[in-house]
């Protein structure tokens, strides 16, 4: 169903969107995690959008898809805590990167954007629909 | 009569094709080194607004297309990410664009409805 392609292009940016705001969430979730698999605090993690080409009708739109979830670099937070489990000698704990503040907005902007594409979507259905009408009066 | 026909197919094909733009461009709002597109008229040149006589070679072709469209990226400043869309715009442009169509559409549906009323029989 190439004629409604550009229906897949908002798909893309709903399903991107909908994935940075599961990270996001993961991220806010492990705020405190001092302990993971990899070993050491939890790192905070971002998701990276890049153009995916998508047909519609005789033309190429660009759609949007998550190219990989990268992890932040940033220096842990450190707290003096000697009587947590995850403490070393001195008594400081690494806590994960996470800055619930920086989270709420980029979850914002996540929120944004997806209400965004849900005007998108129904303008184009509501455009395809008015044409499907066309002639029939 | 077809040159109409032709005139509002030309304008639903560029709504059309507009519309796929600027959604492309909503949906690649956080997409790094992304740059705004859009599409604008390149001529509206046909024989049946303006009357043209090919006389040279190099003259445009009156049957040629009733409506030439190009996309172009927009220039304007952009985001630490060397990405420049601007929400606000695209979604006035989304609504600008859909209203449009739907004029042309009704213009294109009221040129049937014309044709009907006449062929009908009293």
């Amino acid at each position: 169903m190439k004629t409604f392609g550009i229906l897949h292009v908002v798909a893309s940016s709903l399903e991107a969107q909908r994935h940075r705001m599961n990270t996001i969430v993961s991220n806010m979730a492990n705020m405190n995690t001092t302990r993971t698999e990899a070993g050491g605090p939890y790192r905070r993690k971002d998701v990276l959008f890049e153009v995916k080409e998508i047909e519609a009708g005789n033309e190429i739109l660009e759609g949007v898809q998550v190219r990989e979830v990268v992890e932040d670099n940033s220096p842990f937070k450190i707290v003096y805590d000697p009587g947590h489990p995850d403490a070393d000698e001195r008594g400081f704990v690494q806590l994960p990167n996470v800055n619930p503040l920086e989270e709420m907005v980029n979850m914002m902007l996540a929120f944004r954007a997806y209400e965004a594409s849900i005007t998108a979507f129904n303008t184009t259905k509501t455009m395809f629909m008015k044409l499907l009408e066309l002639g029939k009066t | 009569m077809a040159d109409s026909f032709k005139i509002l197919e030309g304008l639903l094909r560029f709504a059309g094709r507009r519309h796929g733009v600027i959604t492309s461009n909503i949906a690649n709002i956080d997409t790094p080194g992304y740059r705004t597109k859009n599409l604008e008229f390149k001529t509206i040149l046909d024989n049946s607004i303006i009357e043209l006589k090919v006389t040279q070679p190099g003259h445009i072709n009156p049957d040629g297309e009733a409506l030439e469209f190009k996309e172009i990226e927009e220039d304007t400043g952009q985001w630490k990410d060397r990405n420049n869309v601007e929400l606000d715009r695209e979604m006035a442009k989304l609504t600008e664009n859909a209203l449009f169509f739907e004029a042309s559409l009704t213009m294109l549906s009221t040129k049937i409805r014309m044709f009907k009323n006449a062929l009908r029989r009293q």
